[in-house]
C-alpha cells in the first residue's frame, strides 16, 4: 500500500485553511467488470453481453443524471472522482440519489473507486484547475480499465467540454471520448426518450446559466465589491434604495424605493422592482441594495390580483402597465435584526434530512425568508415562539444561517404574541433602571415635591394668570394648559404651557438616554410603554389642576378684533393649573350649560363663585373664538380639512364603532388643535432663526400623484371628481365629494387620500433647503413638535432647542446638524415601529376577538362592509362596524366564482370574472351576471385564519351582496358601544382568566393593570390629528 | 460540503484505507544522544517524539518517593504547530493533563517498577503533528523509547484507536474520522498477553457491538506491535553492527 498527501484548502468560518489529508494508494481495487478475471467476482458486476463500457465525466454526471437513469443505458461505469465532484458542488440530495442509483442491482451501472487505484489515480498538479485534474483523472482511469480487462472491450469517456474530446480522443486506441449527444445517437438510436430528456435538460442548463452568469453551483450570483458599487453609484450605472418585499407576494415582488437621487437626472420617478428571488439575491426586506436595471425588454408588471402566500403563483396574467424592473447587484448596507420566528411542525423537521440539528424556521414576518439554524432543540420548543437572528447567507445557500437567541413563549399566548409584536418592531421596554430612577425627584405624602425658590428666572404665573387644560377624560399626562386674558392696553393675550420635561431631564443623563432610544411612549391596544419613568410621566411633568407646575410657555399677543399676532414670548415658568376640563365639560361650558358644575368635583367651588365662573366661560368662548380665527386664516392658504371626518375614519379605522353613530365631533378638540399647532407653529420659526443649521423641525413632503390614482378612480365611480394638483384643491374636492346617502363615502375617500400622502418626518434644518420644509397636510412652511414633551422625544429636543434660543437653557448640549439628523433618523424609525406596534396589536386583538367565535353561528361574526377596492380576483372592503379593512375573493382556488341569487345570498359557481374601473363583474354559466360596484354595500362573515408561524388574519367572505339589515336587532349592535376598548377587555379577560386557569387562584390583578393603563392613547383629538400625518403609511401591496 | 462519508458502500475509508487497516507507521529508536532513551514515530500524518531519562534519583520533593518501586512521571504535550491553526497550549491544559495521567497509568502497568524502589523514570512525549489517535502514538513512541532507555518492561504496550461507523468497526482511526463524532476506543495493550493496559471510551456505545470493537482494536494493536517489534529488531541489528564495527576498531 503506497501512501500519497493530498493537500486541501477548505473554508471553514470564512477562513481558508490549508489540511493535509492521507490518501492510500493500493492495487486491490474491485473493478466490478464481468470480463475481469483477477478481481474478486463479489457484489454489482457489470453484465458480460455489453459492447462497450461508458464513463460520464463530472460534467455529465452533475447535470445529466436523470439521463443516465434511463434503465436501457447499460455498462455505465461511474468513477470516483466525477462521484465526489457530484457531492460537493451538487448538494446531498443529487449525490444520495446517485447513491441509491449505484445500490440498485436492476441499473446497469458500478461506481468504480479510481482515486485508490494505483496506477488510475494520478495526483493533481500545481496550478491545474479542479476540473481539468478531474477530466484528467477520469481520462486516465478509463484507460487502466481498458487496459485491466485485456482490452477485450472498448470504453467510451462522454464529456461535454469539446476541448477534452479533441485533446484525449486519439491518444490512446479504443478509448473514446465522445460527446454524450453523439453518444447516444450512435450507440442507442433506438433511445428517443433519452435523447430528448438530455436535449431538454441541455436548454435548461444553458438558460440557468444566462440566469447566474457565474452560477457554477451557486444559489445565487455573488455581490459585488464595495467600491464597484460606490463608483457605479456615482456613475448612474446602479441605483440606489432600500429593499421592501411585498407582505402578500413575499417570494416574487420586491420594489426598492430609491434614495439619494441627489440631483441625479434620472427617468426613473417609481420604485424598481425585483421581481423572485434570485434577482433579489440574498437582499433581505430593509436592507440598502444597489440595483441594476434590467433591459426594458425584461420588465415586468406588479401583479393586480389578490393572492395568499400560501397558493403558489400561477403564470402572471398578462400586464399592460410594466415598471421597471432590476436585479440587486450588491448589498451596501445589511439592515438584520432580530426576527421572531417558529420552528416547523415535528414531521417537517424529521424530513429535514438525518441531521436534524439543522432547521429551517418560519419567521413570523411574512417579508422574511426561511432561516436555517442549528439547534438541538427543535422538538422542545415545537410550539414556541422564538427570537433568531441572522448570521450570513452565503451565495451557495438558498437560505440565509442564523442561530437561535430566546424564547418569548407559546404561540397564541397573548403575553408571547404582544412580546412578538415588540420584537419584530425592534422596540424593547425593560423596566426602568435605577440608576435612571435613582436621578428622578421624588414626591411621596411624607416629602412633597415642592417648587423651589432659586427657580426665581421664571416667569410666575400661579396669581396673574387663569390657567387650564383641557384633555380626555381620565388622561393622566397632562402635557399642556392653556391661558387666555385681555391686556390694560386692550390687546389679547394667549398663553400655551407646555410642561418643562427638560429641567428633570438634563441631557445626557441615564433618564435622557433611556428617552432618546425608546423616542416615544408606546401605546398598544391594552398597555403603554411609556418613554420617562411614570413619576415624571404621570405626576411631576403632568400640569395637573391645584398643585405647582414647572413650564415653557408661548404666550402670544395678539390684536382683539382681528386676533393678528403682535408680539410673541416664549420663556420658562411657573404655572398652578386652576382646572382640569374634560373636551365634554369644556363643551358643555362652552355652550352654556352649567350642568357640570354639579357632576364635576373640581367645579363645585365655582358655584359659589360667579365672578371666577365668569372669567372661566369667557376663557373658554374667546379661545374657540381665536382658533376660529387662526384655522380659517390657514384654510385659506389650503390645509386640508381631514381632521373633522378624518378623525372619526381614524377612529373606525382602529377602534371600533363609534363612528358608525355620526357624531359630530366637539368643536373644542378643534380648539384645542389649533392652539398646539400655533404653539408648534411659533416655536418653529424661533429655532429656526435661531439656529438655521440644527434646528428640529417636522415637514410633510406633498403627496405623489400616481398615489392619488386610485382615489380618483373610486370618487369617479360615484361621480365626484377630485383635484389633487395641491393641497387646497385637494380639500376643496375632498369636502364637496359628499354622498347624502352615504356618509361612508366620504369617509372612505378620506381615508384614501390620507393613504396616498407621504408620511410626515422629523429632520435637521441643516440638510435640507428652505422650501421644503413645507408641511403639506398642515399647510405651514415652518412646523415642529413642541407641545408633548412627555410621549415624545423630538419635543424635547425642541424644548432644548427653544431654550437655548431665549438664553434660558445651556447652549453647549444642543446637537450638530450631523448628529441631529441621525436623530431624527432614529425618531422618525421609532415613530413608524410604535405605529405598526399599535397597529398590529389591535389586528391582535381583532383576531383574538373573533377566534374563539364561531363564524357559522355566531352574530357577531356577521357585519356589515362596503367596498372600496376592485382587484382582478376579488375586492377590497372595510367594516366600519369593527373598523377592518379587508380582502374578499370572488373567485376561490377551485376557480369558481361568487354569483348571488336572487334573494341576495352568494353562492360559489363556476363563470368568470371581468374587471372595470369601477366594478367587477361576475359572470355564471347560466349567463348571468352581478356586478360589484365601488361603495356597494354587502354583508360579509368574519373568521379568523390562524397560522403555525404567522400572525393570525381575519379572512372576509362575502354572504349577500345587500347591506347587513339586522344590525340594530343583534345584542351587541344595539349597544353600539362596543368599542374598541371593550373588544381588548374582552379579549384581555380572556386571556387572565386562561392565565388563572394554568396558574392557578392568584389575584385578579391583571384586570387593574389594565384600568392602569387608561391613559390619553391618542384619544385627545388633537394627539390624533398629528398622527394623522403618521399614519399615511403608503401600503405598497395594494391588498 | 453535506456530511462526509466516512466509510463508502464499496467499503474504502475517506483516505482510501479498508475498515481493519492502519495508517502507515514508520518509527526510529535513538533519535536523541542526550537522553537515555528516545523515539520518533509516525502513523499517518500523526507524529509523536519520545524521551526517557532515568531511572534516576528522586529529583525535587522526597516525599513522592515509593519504598517499593519506582515512580513514572510522565508528561504529554503538543506543540503549537501541530495543528491546522496555531494554537498556544500552556502545559496544563485539561486535556494534557488526562492524556498525562493516562500515560502514566498505562506504563506503570508495563515497566517492571518494582525493580527501581526510590527512584523515578520520566517520559516525555510531545506531539509534532496531530492528525488522531495521539494518545495511541503517544503510547507506542514511548514504548519505543523505554526499550531505547533500556528499562524492563512485561511487554510491549501497544495502542490503537477503533471507531464504530455504519455498523463497521473502523481501527486506528484518523482526524476527520474522529472529527465526525462517532463513538471512539482506544485500548492499550500488552500484546503477548492479551492483557488491557488501558481502556478508554468517549461516547456511548451499544453493548453489543462492543466486543466486535474491541476486537478490532486489539487485532490493530497486535498489528502495531508486529511493526514495533520490528523497529526494535531493525534498531538493535543497526546497534550491533555500529557496536561490533567499533570493537573492530
Amino acid at each position: 500500500m503506497l501512501k500519497t498527501e493530498k493537500i486541501l484548502h477548505l473554508k471553514a468560518r470564512g477562513r481558508s485553511v490549508r489540511a493535509v489529508r492521507e490518501h492510500y494508494l493500493r492495487e486491490d481495487v474491485r473493478c466490478g467488470s464481468a470480463l475481469c478475471l483477477t478481481c474478486p467476482r463479489d457484489g454489482k458486476l457489470l453484465s458480460e453481453d455489453l459492447t462497450h463500457y461508458v464513463v460520464p465525466d463530472c460534467q455529465i454526471l452533475q447535470d445529466y443524471l436523470e439521463v443516465l437513469e434511463f434503465p436501457e443505458l447499460r455498462g455505465i461505469i461511474i468513477m470516483q472522482t466525477a462521484c465526489q465532484s457530484v457531492q460537493h458542488q451538487r448538494g446531498r440530495r443529487q449525490y444520495k440519489r446517485l447513491c441509491s442509483l449505484l445500490r440498485d442491482t436492476r441499473h446497469d451501472c458500478i461506481l468504480f473507486s479510481n482515486e485508490f487505484q494505483n496506477h488510475a489515480y494520478l495526483p493533481r498538479e500545481m496550478g491545474e484547475s479542479a476540473l481539468a485534474w478531474q477530466t484528467r483523472c477520469i481520462y486516465n482511469s478509463c484507460v487502466w480499465y481498458y487496459q485491466h480487462c485485456q482490452k477485450k472491450i472498448p470504453v467510451v469517456m462522454v464529456t461535454e467540454d469539446k476541448s477534452v474530446i479533441r485533446q484525449y480522443n486519439t491518444e490512446t486506441q479504443e478509448v473514446y471520448v465522445v460527446s454524450f449527444q453523439i453518444y447516444l445517437e450512435t450507440f442507442w438510436p433506438n433511445l428517443k426518450g433519452a435523447l430528448e430528456l438530455y436535449k431538454s435538460l441541455k436548454e435548461t442548463h444553458r438558460e440557468r446559466e444566462l440566469e447566474s452568469r457565474e452560477g457554477n453551483g451557486k444559489e445565487y450570483p455573488e455581490h459585488l465589491p464595495l467600491e464597484i458599487l460606490e463608483a457605479g453609484i456615482k456613475s448612474g450605472r446602479y441605483q440606489q434604495g432600500v429593499l421592501s418585499v411585498n407582505k402578500h407576494r413575499a417570494q416574487l415582488e420586491g420594489f426598492v424605493r430609491l434614495q439619494g437621487l441627489g440631483g441625479k437626472e434620472t427617468d426613473i420617478q417609481s420604485d424598481i422592482l425585483i421581481y423572485g428571488t434570485k434577482p433579489r439575491n440574498r437582499a433581505i426586506h430593509g436592507d440598502l441594495v444597489a440595483v441594476e436595471l434590467l433591459s426594458r425588454s425584461e420588465w415586468k408588471g406588479r401583479n393586480g390580483a389578490l393572492c395568499e402566500n400560501e397558493t403558489d403563483e400561477k403564470a402572471v396574467d398578462a400586464q399592460a402597465e410594466v415598471m421597471p424592473t432590476g436585479r440587486v447587484v450588491g448589498i451596501l448596507q445589511r439592515n438584520w435584526r432580530d426576527y421572531v420566528a417558529t420552528f416547523p411542525a415535528k414531521e417537517d423537521i424529521e424530513t429535514q434530512g438525518k441531521n436534524a440539528q439543522r432547521v429551517l424556521v418560519m419567521p413570523w414576518d411574512y417579508r422574511i425568508p426561511k432561516i436555517r439554524i442549528s439547534t438541538q432543540q427543535a422538538e422542545a420548543l415545537q410550539d414556541y415562539r422564538v427570537v433568531v437572528r441572522i448570521d450570513s447567507w452565503e451565495s451557495t445557500s438558498l437560505y440565509p444561517n442564523g442561530h437561535f437567541v430566546r424564547v418569548l413563549g407559546r404561540t397564541g399566548n397573548l403575553e408571547a404574541e404582544i412580546a412578538t409584536i415588540l420584537v419584530e418592531n425592534s422596540i424593547s421596554v425593560n423596566p426602568f433602571s435605577e440608576a435612571q430612577l435613582a436621578e428622578m425627584p421624588s414626591n411621596t405624602p411624607e416629602s412633597p415635591w415642592q417648587v423651589k425658590p432659586e427657580e426665581g428666572d421664571r416667569l410666575d404665573l400661579r396669581k396673574t394668570h387663569l390657567v387650564f387644560s383641557i384633555d380626555p377624560k381620565g388622561c393622566e399626562d397632562v402635557d399642556d394648559a392653556l391661558s387666555i386674558r385681555k391686556l390694560p392696553s386692550g390687546h389679547l393675550e394667549l398663553g400655551v404651557h407646555i410642561a418643562d420635561v427638560t429641567h428633570f431631564v438634563p441631557p445626557n443623563t441615564y433618564t435622557d438616554i433611556e428617552a432618546r432610544s425608546r423616542a416615544t411612549t408606546y401605546y398598544l391596544a391594552d398597555r403603554r410603554y411609556d418613554m420617562l419613568p411614570l413619576i415624571l410621566s404621570a405626576d411631576l411633568c403632568s400640569l395637573l389642576g391645584g398643585v405647582d407646575r414647572y413650564a415653557v410657555s408661548v404666550i402670544w399677543e395678539m390684536d382683539s378684533s382681528t386676533y393678528e399676532i403682535r408680539r410673541v414670548w416664549y420663556g420658562r415658568t411657573i404655572i398652578r393649573s386652576s382646572y382640569k376640563l374634560s373636551y365634554e365639560v369644556a363643551q358643555q361650558l362652552m355652550d352654556g350649560d352649567l350642568e357640570p358644575l354639579n357632576t364635576e368635583m373640581e367645579l363645585h367651588p365655582l358655584k359659589q363663585d360667579p365672578v371666577r365662573l365668569e372669567q372661566l366661560l369667557w376663557a373658554v368662548g374667546k379661545l374657540t373664538e381665536v382658533a376660529h380665527a387662526t384655522r380659517m386664516r390657514r384654510d385659506m392658504s389650503g390645509a386640508l380639512e381631514l381632521e373633522g371626518v378624518e378623525v372619526r375614519v381614524q377612529l373606525g379605522e382602529k377602534h371600533s364603532i363609534d363612528d358608525l353613530v355620526p357624531k359630530q365631533p366637539l368643536q373644542m378638540h378643534e380648539t384645542i388643535a389649533e392652539c398646539m399647532i400655533l404653539a408648534n407653529h411659533w416655536v418653529a420659526k424661533k429655532i429656526w432663526e435661531c439656529y438655521p443649521q440644527h434646528a428640529l423641525l417636522r415637514l410633510h413632503p406633498p403627496a405623489r400623484q400616481e398615489f392619488f390614482q386610485e382615489l380618483k378612480e373610486c370618487a369617479k365611480a360615484r361621480g365626484f371628481s377630485i383635484d389633487t394638483r395641491s393641497n387646497k384643491a385637494l380639500a376643496d374636492s375632498l369636502d364637496q365629494a359628499n354622498d347624502p346617502s352615504d356618509p361612508l363615502v366620504n369617509q372612505l375617500l378620506r381615508m384614501m387620500a390620507t393613504q396616498a400622502m407621504s408620511n410626515a418626518r422629523y429632520f435637521s434644518t441643516g440638510s435640507y433647503t428652505e422650501d421644503e420644509f413645507y408641511h403639506y397636510g398642515l399647510a405651514l412652511e415652518k412646523y415642529t413638535h413642541f407641545t408633548s414633551p412627555i410621549r415624545r422625544y423630538a419635543d424635547i429636543v425642541v424644548h432644548r432647542l427653544l431654550l437655548a434660543a431665549v438664553n434660558k437653557g445651556p447652549k453647549d448640549n444642543l446637537l450638530g446638524n450631523k448628529d441631529l439628523e441621525e436623530l431624527c433618523r432614529h425618531i422618525n424609525v421609532r415613530n413608524r415601529a410604535a405605529q405598526h406596534c399599535q397597529k398590529q396589536s389591535t389586528e391582535l386583538f381583532q383576531c383574538m376577538f373573533f377566534k374563539d367565535k364561531d363564524p357559522d353561528s355566531d352574530q357577531r361574526c356577521i357585519s356589515d362592509a362596503v367596498i372600496y377596492g376592485i382587484r382582478t380576483n376579488g375586492v377590497l372592503l372595510f367594516l366600519p362596524r369593527y373598523g377592518i379593512k379587508g380582502a374578499a375573493y370572488l373567485k376561490n382556488i377551485d376557480g369558481l366564482v361568487l354569483a348571488c341569487k336572487d334573494n341576495g345570498r352568494c353562492h360559489w359557481m363556476p363563470g368568470s370574472l371581468q374587471r372595470l374601473p369601477d366594478r367587477i363583474v361576475v359572470t355564471t354559466q347560466e349567463a348571468k351576471s352581478f356586478s360589484y360596484c365601488l361603495f356597494d354595500h354587502v354583508t360579509v362573515r368574519i373568521h379568523v385564519q390562524s397560522s403555525r408561524f404567522h400572525p393570525d388574519s381575519i379572512r372576509l367572505e362575502i354572504i349577500r351582496n345587500r347591506p347587513h339589515s339586522s344590525q340594530e336587532a343583534l345584542p351587541s349592535a344595539s349597544n353600539p358601544q362596543l368599542a374598541r376598548s371593550e373588544l381588548v377587555k374582552e379579549v384581555t379577560r380572556t386571556a387572565v382568566e386562561a392565565q388563572l386557569a394554568v396558574e392557578g387562584a392568584e389575584e385578579l390583578k391583571p384586570v387593574e393593570h389594565y384600568q392602569e393603563y387608561r391613559q390619553t392613547q391618542g384619544q385627545s383629538l388633537y394627539s390624533m390629528l398629528e398622527e394623522l400625518w403618521d399614519l399615511a403609511l403608503l401600503d405598497v401591496s395594494g391588498a | 460540503m453535506a456530511g462526509l462519508e466516512l466509510l463508502s458502500d464499496q467499503g474504502y475509508r475517506v483516505d482510501g484505507r479498508k475498515a481493519g487497516e492502519l495508517r502507515k507507521i514508520r518509527a526510529r529508536m535513538g533519535v536523541f544522544a542526550q537522553a537515555d532513551g528516545s523515539a520518533y514515530i509516525e502513523q499517518g500524518n500523526t507524529k509523536a517524539l519520545a524521551v526517557v531519562y532515568g531511572p534516576h534519583e528522586i529529583r525535587g520533593s522526597r516525599s513522592k518517593m515509593l519504598h517499593d518501586r519506582s515512580v513514572v512521571n510522565c508528561q504529554y504535550s503538543m506543540a503549537t504547530f501541530s495543528t491546522g491553526e496555531r494554537k498556544r497550549r500552556p502545559h496544563g491544559d485539561r486535556k494534557s493533563s488526562e492524556m498525562t495521567l493516562h500515560l502514566k497509568q498505562t506504563f506503570e502497568a508495563a515497566i517492571l517498577t518494582q525493580l527501581y524502589p526510590r527512584s523515578q523514570i520520566d517520559i516525555y512525549v510531545q506531539i509534532l503533528q496531530a492528525d488522531g489517535g495521539n494518545y495511541c502514538t503517544c503510547v507506542n513512541a514511548a514504548t519505543l523509547a523505554v526499550i531505547d532507555a533500556g528499562i524492563p518492561m512485561r511487554d510491549y504496550v501497544c495502542a490503537s484507536s477503533a471507531g464504530f461507523i455504519e455498523d463497521t468497526p473502523l481501527a486506528d482511526l484518523s482526524y476527520v474520522e474522529e472529527a465526525a463524532g462517532g463513538p471512539q476506543l482506544a485500548l492499550a495493550l500488552l500484546p503477548k498477553s492479551d492483557q488491557i493496559a488501558l481502556l478508554e471510551m468517549n461516547s456511548r456505545l451499544h453493548e453489543d457491538h462492543l466486543e466486535r470493537v474491541m476486537d478490532a482494536a486489539s487485532k490493530a494493536c497486535k498489528d502495531v506491535y508486529a511493526v514495533l517489534d520490528q523497529v526494535v529488531r531493525e534498531h538493535l541489528q543497526e546497534l550491533t553492527t555500529l557496536l561490533g564495527d567499533r570493537t573492530a576498531a
